[in-house]
Protein backbone atom coordinates (compact mmCIF):
# COMPACT_ATOMS: atom_id res chain seq x y z
CA UNK A 1 0.00 0.00 0.00
CA UNK A 2 1.08 3.37 -1.21
CA UNK A 3 1.74 5.95 1.46
CA UNK A 4 -0.60 8.42 -0.35
CA UNK A 5 -3.27 4.97 -0.15
CA UNK A 6 -2.54 4.86 4.20
CA UNK A 7 -3.37 8.32 3.99
CA UNK A 8 -6.66 7.81 2.51
CA UNK A 9 -7.74 5.08 4.79
CA UNK A 10 -7.06 6.83 7.83
CA UNK A 11 -9.92 7.91 10.09
CA UNK A 12 -8.68 11.91 9.69
CA UNK A 13 -11.20 11.83 6.74
CA UNK A 14 -9.40 15.50 5.32
CA UNK A 15 -7.11 13.72 2.91
CA UNK A 16 -7.67 14.70 -1.00
CA UNK A 17 -9.61 12.08 -2.79
CA UNK A 18 -8.13 8.18 -3.66
CA UNK A 19 -6.68 8.42 -7.01
CA UNK A 20 -4.95 5.03 -7.60
CA UNK A 21 -6.70 1.50 -6.03
CA UNK A 22 -6.62 0.70 -2.65
CA UNK A 23 -5.57 -2.12 -0.42
CA UNK A 24 -8.12 -4.51 -0.63
CA UNK A 25 -7.78 -5.17 2.91
CA UNK A 26 -8.23 -0.96 3.72
CA UNK A 27 -10.85 -1.05 0.80
CA UNK A 28 -13.15 -3.50 2.57
CA UNK A 29 -12.17 -2.21 6.11
CA UNK A 30 -13.83 1.37 4.98
CA UNK A 31 -16.65 -0.30 3.30
CA UNK A 32 -17.63 -2.49 6.57
CA UNK A 33 -17.29 1.07 8.12
CA UNK A 34 -19.54 2.94 5.93
CA UNK A 35 -22.27 -0.33 6.18
CA UNK A 36 -22.06 0.28 10.03
CA UNK A 37 -22.02 4.16 9.87
CA UNK A 38 -24.00 5.48 6.61
CA UNK A 39 -21.65 7.88 4.78
CA UNK A 40 -18.67 6.44 6.59
CA UNK A 41 -16.93 4.92 3.65
CA UNK A 42 -17.17 8.60 1.58
CA UNK A 43 -15.77 10.27 4.55
CA UNK A 44 -12.71 7.92 5.40
CA UNK A 45 -11.95 7.98 1.60
CA UNK A 46 -11.52 11.55 1.66
CA UNK A 47 -15.29 12.36 0.06
CA UNK A 48 -16.47 13.90 3.31
CA UNK A 49 -18.91 16.54 1.58
CA UNK A 50 -20.53 13.32 -0.30
CA UNK A 51 -20.69 11.56 3.32
CA UNK A 52 -21.70 13.60 4.83
CA UNK A 53 -24.58 14.13 2.38
CA UNK A 54 -25.40 10.14 2.43
CA UNK A 55 -25.62 10.58 6.14
CA UNK A 56 -27.76 13.08 6.44
CA UNK A 57 -30.04 11.37 3.50
CA UNK A 58 -29.92 8.00 5.07
CA UNK A 59 -29.99 8.90 8.64
CA UNK A 60 -33.12 11.27 8.20
CA UNK A 61 -34.58 8.31 6.05
CA UNK A 62 -34.23 6.22 8.92
CA UNK A 63 -35.61 8.92 11.78
CA UNK A 64 -38.82 9.57 9.21
CA UNK A 65 -39.73 6.17 9.21
CA UNK A 66 -39.49 5.62 12.67
CA UNK A 67 -41.17 8.52 13.06
CA UNK A 68 -44.00 7.56 10.53
CA UNK A 69 -44.57 4.24 12.70
CA UNK A 70 -42.60 1.80 10.40
CA UNK A 71 -41.49 -1.35 11.09
CA UNK A 72 -38.53 -2.65 11.33
CA UNK A 73 -38.09 -6.19 10.93
CA UNK A 74 -35.85 -8.63 12.49
CA UNK A 75 -35.67 -12.21 11.24
CA UNK A 76 -37.22 -15.39 12.56
CA UNK A 77 -37.23 -18.26 11.35
CA UNK A 78 -40.74 -18.72 11.58
CA UNK A 79 -41.47 -16.21 9.16
CA UNK A 80 -38.76 -17.06 6.65
CA UNK A 81 -39.80 -13.99 3.78
CA UNK A 82 -39.34 -11.61 6.64
CA UNK A 83 -35.63 -12.48 5.84
CA UNK A 84 -35.85 -10.07 2.62
CA UNK A 85 -36.98 -6.88 4.83
CA UNK A 86 -34.63 -7.85 7.03
CA UNK A 87 -31.77 -7.64 4.88
CA UNK A 88 -33.00 -4.33 3.63
CA UNK A 89 -32.92 -3.14 6.96
CA UNK A 90 -30.06 -4.04 8.56
CA UNK A 91 -28.62 -2.14 5.57
CA UNK A 92 -29.11 1.34 8.08
CA UNK A 93 -26.15 -0.38 10.30
CA UNK A 94 -25.92 0.75 13.86
CA UNK A 95 -29.02 3.11 13.90
CA UNK A 96 -31.10 -0.50 13.28
CA UNK A 97 -29.48 -2.22 16.13
CA UNK A 98 -29.71 1.03 18.73
CA UNK A 99 -33.47 1.51 17.50
CA UNK A 100 -34.00 -2.60 18.24
CA UNK A 101 -32.78 -2.28 21.05
CA UNK A 102 -34.33 0.60 22.37
CA UNK A 103 -37.62 -0.93 21.48
CA UNK A 104 -38.29 1.27 18.49
CA UNK A 105 -39.70 0.25 15.32
CA UNK A 106 -42.19 -1.73 16.28
CA UNK A 107 -44.59 -0.51 14.40
CA UNK A 108 -48.51 0.19 14.25
CA UNK A 109 -50.24 -0.93 11.35
CA UNK A 110 -53.63 1.25 12.17
CA UNK A 111 -51.25 4.65 11.97
CA UNK A 112 -52.20 6.69 8.68
CA UNK A 113 -48.09 6.37 7.72
CA UNK A 114 -47.26 2.89 8.99
CA UNK A 115 -47.03 1.83 5.18
CA UNK A 116 -44.86 5.04 4.02
CA UNK A 117 -42.78 4.25 7.95
CA UNK A 118 -42.05 1.07 6.60
CA UNK A 119 -40.96 1.83 3.14
CA UNK A 120 -38.85 4.48 4.26
CA UNK A 121 -36.72 2.31 6.54
CA UNK A 122 -36.91 -0.56 3.90
CA UNK A 123 -35.23 2.02 1.42
CA UNK A 124 -32.53 3.74 3.59
CA UNK A 125 -31.09 0.48 4.37
CA UNK A 126 -31.08 -0.66 0.35
CA UNK A 127 -29.59 2.88 -0.28
CA UNK A 128 -26.88 2.46 1.90
CA UNK A 129 -26.00 -0.68 0.40
CA UNK A 130 -25.59 1.28 -3.02
CA UNK A 131 -23.25 3.89 -1.45
CA UNK A 132 -20.81 1.03 0.30
CA UNK A 133 -21.03 -0.48 -3.40
CA UNK A 134 -20.02 3.62 -4.81
CA UNK A 135 -17.59 3.91 -2.00
CA UNK A 136 -15.49 0.07 -2.85
CA UNK A 137 -15.70 1.42 -6.63
CA UNK A 138 -13.77 4.94 -5.85
CA UNK A 139 -11.32 3.34 -3.60
CA UNK A 140 -10.62 0.56 -6.09
CA UNK A 141 -9.91 3.16 -8.56
CA UNK A 142 -12.80 2.75 -10.95
CA UNK A 143 -14.57 5.90 -10.66
CA UNK A 144 -13.11 9.09 -10.37
CA UNK B 1 -46.03 11.85 13.11
CA UNK B 2 -48.99 11.91 10.41
CA UNK B 3 -47.98 13.48 6.79
CA UNK B 4 -50.02 13.12 3.91
CA UNK B 5 -49.53 10.67 1.14
CA UNK B 6 -48.13 13.47 -0.94
CA UNK B 7 -45.58 15.00 1.41
CA UNK B 8 -44.22 11.65 2.34
CA UNK B 9 -43.86 11.14 -1.70
CA UNK B 10 -41.92 14.00 -1.93
CA UNK B 11 -39.78 13.84 0.95
CA UNK B 12 -39.06 9.88 -0.48
CA UNK B 13 -38.33 11.56 -4.13
CA UNK B 14 -36.10 14.16 -2.29
CA UNK B 15 -33.57 11.69 -0.75
CA UNK B 16 -33.75 9.17 -3.17
CA UNK B 17 -33.16 11.36 -5.72
CA UNK B 18 -30.31 13.23 -4.52
CA UNK B 19 -28.38 9.71 -3.45
CA UNK B 20 -28.97 8.31 -7.24
CA UNK B 21 -27.83 12.25 -8.64
CA UNK B 22 -24.50 12.06 -6.13
CA UNK B 23 -24.25 7.98 -7.20
CA UNK B 24 -23.96 8.27 -10.50
CA UNK B 25 -23.12 11.34 -11.89
CA UNK B 26 -19.22 13.19 -10.93
CA UNK B 27 -19.62 16.49 -11.84
CA UNK B 28 -22.00 19.22 -9.52
CA UNK B 29 -23.70 20.60 -12.65
CA UNK B 30 -25.00 16.60 -13.90
CA UNK B 31 -25.58 15.85 -10.44
CA UNK B 32 -27.94 18.38 -10.06
CA UNK B 33 -29.56 17.78 -13.74
CA UNK B 34 -29.60 14.30 -12.83
CA UNK B 35 -31.14 14.93 -9.46
CA UNK B 36 -34.10 17.23 -10.41
CA UNK B 37 -34.89 15.04 -13.53
CA UNK B 38 -35.05 11.62 -11.23
CA UNK B 39 -36.79 13.93 -8.49
CA UNK B 40 -39.81 15.18 -11.43
CA UNK B 41 -39.36 11.89 -12.61
CA UNK B 42 -41.26 10.14 -9.19
CA UNK B 43 -43.73 12.55 -9.17
CA UNK B 44 -44.90 12.45 -13.00
CA UNK B 45 -44.71 8.92 -12.17
CA UNK B 46 -46.48 9.01 -9.48
CA UNK B 47 -49.49 11.25 -10.58
CA UNK B 48 -49.42 8.97 -13.31
CA UNK B 49 -50.11 5.68 -11.72
CA UNK B 50 -52.87 7.50 -9.45
CA UNK B 51 -54.31 8.40 -11.87
CA UNK B 52 -54.15 4.78 -13.92
CA UNK B 53 -55.65 3.48 -10.89
CA UNK B 54 -58.30 5.82 -10.19
CA UNK B 55 -60.71 4.17 -12.39
CA UNK B 56 -59.88 0.63 -10.90
CA UNK B 57 -62.50 -0.82 -8.36
CA UNK B 58 -59.78 -1.35 -5.21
Amino acid sequence: MSASNEQAGSASGAVSPVSRPMNIAATLAICTGGLLVPGLAHILIGRWIRGIIFAVCILAMFALGLAMHGKLYDFQFTEPLQFFAFIANIGAGIPYWIAERLGWGIGTMTWPSYDYGTTFLWVCGLLNYLIVLDAFDIAQGRKP
Amino acid sequence: MIVSHFVALLIFALIVSTVFALITKNEPREQFRYGVFVFLSFLAVAFAVGWIMYPLPL
